[in-house]
């Protein structure tokens, strides 16, 4: 049985949260702590950390920013050309591209900055997102390694040393960049922290033909590379109140393109608009610990106090973990294509990976589907 | 020759899987399912799964997990948490486990480790022995996830273990557990040099050299680890070519890899 | 490629059948020895002792029909383990008994050859081949698999050894005979080269 934090709708089986004698989640109690920050402290410690990497001499860009091209991206952007910065904006591009995410990326370039999109070898891609799946059931793992290895590599080809990043959603410290020593990003942190389950680049090679040669785009810079240059990096929203809502304001303000309706699984319009496959990664994480994107998102707005609990455990029953026959319009039979796998082989490998501690099950303990092929889980609330 | 062993340890908690330092401190890192299909594919020759709230639960071992657990695994595994009785030994065999671990239920039942080396052989009957170092340095064995202190040494206690059947012994340091700072080496060697069985040594490995000392320095027969190989860039494959390189016999890798699949 | 995992009682087939199915083959796990006319491929797996084996296949009314669909030279059958054992004339594993008798030979304890050499032999060895075959195709010479068993297969003659293993001397740990195969190792739980040998197996 899950059990829910007593004031968001987040179950304790999300990695790294854990509820305090209340039931109030960590989450819940570190956006409570946000209250009490300096923000005006806080960004004149951003000035003075962007001061030093600043190159006023215009020799080399100031910063990498990774960029996805969503919504948060775009505000991260927009935000660094405020603060006077010549950023190098680098974009690991999504492995199943849409539509709507190439013409937000086009728009990112559009605000006026120098831009870096990288496309690995899509064949050796649907090879990695099917390694995914079956082994770790995740469909975006070499994804989630290009987004953090890519632009750390650009770092050191270009000899930028400073990476501003977003969003840290494990961590409230402002990143490397703020430690007076030792402020070099490791491959540690990435592999901590990084969302990898555990599976190392080095892994596969040798399995479905994979070699190193494969693999450069996903192989993080040495740890001497990484010195030579200096690499480090920050957390914007350390710095920055941050909230998606205002971010996409702020983005859509700058020509951001949001969908006219809501995305599939999801609460809102303006997330995670750019790779055809997230619909099925957001899936699997429902499977593995019964709550997913719009969860996650219900939780964000709650928080925030702009809906209530009951709102967003509404919210949750109607939307979260829906099976992904759709993402952006496009049929999940379209999405598998490149990967080699029919819906039916798809579904073979979500039941393998359901928690069947958490769903519901039948007399004879298979796991009960509704004709859709949604699943129910055991408890909504404590 | 029998190869030296790499054997990641999964701790299992509730609904996930979960790490925790000293013992204590358990963080939720993931679910149980995805994690072993990682390691299958990591190359490592061996797993241990440990149910860490079956025995405080007072549960029975849940062996429908555990069927879904070793339907997916691919190396063979050692399942413990909760086993108290030969019948939870048999339904864990039953349910695919190649070894079951026993702890706690070895201070309380003596017989246990006995009865089930004679009706399963030896070969799936691993003993674990969790220890903490106390304060005038002297060593304690402790049950019940390192929370009740038990009256034995770990040598000695080790030794029984092995005359009562045990196949194997787990010796983990309590201290050390999580801190990835390197195994409790005089614990390893006073354990190894006891009993002729293999030891499995565990409980603090954070480096591919800290893997060796146990190994060569204390005497262990196989290692154990968690967090060096959930946390950090380290992998099975290089801490064993690590070992290869430093003359310990490992288990080898190269196939035609081209024809190979995921 | 459809293929029959025989349930006769003697341990769990569920990394069994996975393995199987990971490497392509749409698996029937049955107890129903008439099961075995319509499967391309039959798999004998196995954990126990030798006596118990044959009780439990003669109870399900297997070597009968195993003989039967194994006159189709198409169909191939693999033993693991204790399931490799069955092959043989006859074992001694729980008093002396008679083998399905599909490759010409004996069961017999491992002997130790000093008083380091620990029986059960576990864990993971090496194999060498001694023989060209499909079944360790593309698997070099000491490539290791994991093994657990105090038995092992004696073959009538060297030319029924596929492979070997350095335990007691070298055993036999791979034996073929015709479209009989058997390994003493567990390939479901010896990871990527066991996946290697069950592809080879099933392979047309």
């Amino acid at each position: 049985m899950l059990r829910y934090c007593t004031r968001c709708v987040m179950p304790d089986s999300k990695p790294d949260l854990k509820l305090d004698a209340e039931g109030v989640c960590n989450a819940c109690r570190s956006y409570e702590n946000r209250k009490a920050v300096d923000w005006a402290a806080r960004h004149t410690e951003l000035q003075s950390i962007l001061a030093r990497y600043r190159r006023p001499d215009g020799a080399n860009w100031d910063c990498i920013v990774p960029v996805s091209g969503g919504k948060d991206s775009t505000y991260q952007v927009v935000r660094m050309l405020q603060l006077g910065l010549n950023p190098l904006c680098v974009t690991a591009t999504t492995c199943d591209l849409s539509a709507i995410g190439r013409r937000n990326i086009e728009n990112i370039k559009k605000l006026g900055v120098d831009y870096l999109e990288f496309s690995p070898n899509p064949k050796v891609r649907s090879k990695l997102n099917r390694i995914g799946l079956n082994q770790v059931g995740d469909i975006s793992w070499p994804e989630h390694v290009g987004i953090f290895t890519i632009p750390v590599r650009a770092a050191v080809q270009f000899s930028v040393p400073l990476l501003v990043w977003g969003e840290n959603a494990q961590n409230e410290y402002g990143g490397p960049a703020a430690a007076a020593d030792n402020n070099i990003m490791d491959r540690r942190w990435l592999e901590e922290f990084g969302g990898l389950l555990g599976l190392r680049v080095t892994d596969l090679i040798g399995i479905e033909g994979i070699t190193a040669k494969d693999l450069i785009p996903y192989t993080y810079p040495t740890d001497e590379d990484l010195k030579r240059v200096g690499v480090t990096c920050l957390f914007l929203g350390h710095y920055l109140p941050w909230d998606g809502l205002s971010n996409a304001l702020i983005a859509q303000a700058n020509g951001f393109e949001a969908l006219p309706t809501t995305v599939e699984g999801s609460m809102v319009n303006y997330e995670n608009l750019d790779n055809h496959q997230t619909g099925i990664h957001d899936y699997f994480k429902f499977l593995k610990f019964g709550f997913s994107r719009a969860t996650d998102i219900a939780c964000l707005h709650l928080r925030r106090g702009r809906i209530s609990r009951e709102d967003a455990q509404a919210i949750v029953r109607r939307h979260d973990g829906r099976f992904p026959w759709t993402y952006l319009g496009k049929p999940v039979a379209d999405i598998l294509a490149p990967l080699d796998l029919s819906v039916e082989q798809f579904i073979r490998i979500c039941d393998r990976f359901t928690n069947k501690k958490i769903f519901v099950r039948d007399a004879s303990g298979n796991l009960a589907k509704d004709a859709h092929g949604n699943l129910t889980k055991l408890n909504y609330d404590n | 020759m029998l190869k030296t062993r790499i054997i990641p340890t999964l701790l299992w908690k509730d609904h996930g899987l979960v790490k925790g330092v000293g013992f204590d401190s358990w963080r939720r890192v993931g679910t149980v399912l995805p994690a072993i299909k990682v390691y299958s594919t990591r190359e490592v020759d061996e797993l241990i799964l440990v149910d860490i709230t079956a025995t405080g639960e007072a549960r029975a071992p849940d062996c429908d997990s555990v069927a879904e657990f070793s339907a997916e695994c691919f190396v063979p595994l050692t399942v413990g948490g909760g086993i108290r009785t030969i019948e939870h030994i048999r339904d864990l065999l039953r349910a695919g486990a190649d070894k079951v671990s026993i702890n706690s239920a070895a201070y309380a039942n003596p017989g246990l480790v006995r009865e089930a080396a004679s009706r399963f052989g030896a070969q799936c009957v691993v003993a674990s022995i969790d220890v903490r170092r106390l304060p005038d340095g002297s060593l304690k064995c402790y049950s019940h996830s390192g929370s009740r202190p038990q009256d034995r040494d770990p040598a000695s206690w080790a030794r029984e273990l092995e005359t009562q059947g045990a196949g194997e012994i787990l010796i983990t340091s309590v201290e050390r557990d999580g801190t990835m700072e390197g195994y409790d080496l005089e614990l390893v060697r006073a354990v190894a040099a006891a009993v002729r069985i293999p030891v499995i040594a565990s409980g603090g490995a954070g480096s591919y050299a800290h893997l060796l000392a146990a190994l060569r320095e204390g005497g262990a027969s196989a290692v154990a680890a968690a967090s060096i190989f959930h946390f950090t860039q380290q992998t099975p494959l290089e801490a064993k070519h690590y070992l290869a390189t430093h003359g310990i016999p490992v288990r080898r890798h190269q196939l035609a890899s081209d024809t190979l699949k995921a | 490629m459809k293929v029959l995992v025989i349930d006769y009682g003697m341990g769990n087939l569920g990394s069994v059948r996975r393995a199987f199915e990971e490497c392509g083959a749409d698996v029937l796990t049955s107890a129903n020895s008439r099961d075995a006319l319509t499967a391309e491929r039959i798999v004998l797996p196995g954990v126990g002792a030798f006596l118990d084996g044959m009780a439990h296949l003669h109870a399900g009314d297997w070597p009968g029909q195993l003989r039967t669909a194994l006159e189709n030279p198409e169909v191939r059958l693999l033993g693991i383990c204790l399931g490799m054992q069955l092959l043989a004339d006859s074992g001694e594993e729980g008093g002396r008994t008679a083998g399905l008798g599909l490759i010409a030979g004996e069961v017999r304890r491992l002997e130790p050859e000093d008083a380091n050499t620990r029986i059960p032999h576990v864990g993971w060895n090496e194999v060498n081949s001694t023989r060209p075959d499909r079944l360790l195709q593309l698997i070099p010479d000491g490539t290791d698999f994991y093994f657990v068993h105090s038995y092992h297969f004696r073959p009538a003659s060297p030319a029924l050894v596929l492979g070997t293993t350095p335990y007691c001397g070298d055993f036999a740990s791979v034996v073929g005979a015709g479209n009989v195969y058997g390994v003493q190792f567990h390939p479901e739980k010896s990871s990527r080269p066991g996946f290697q040998v069950i592809r080879n197996f099933l392979a047309r």
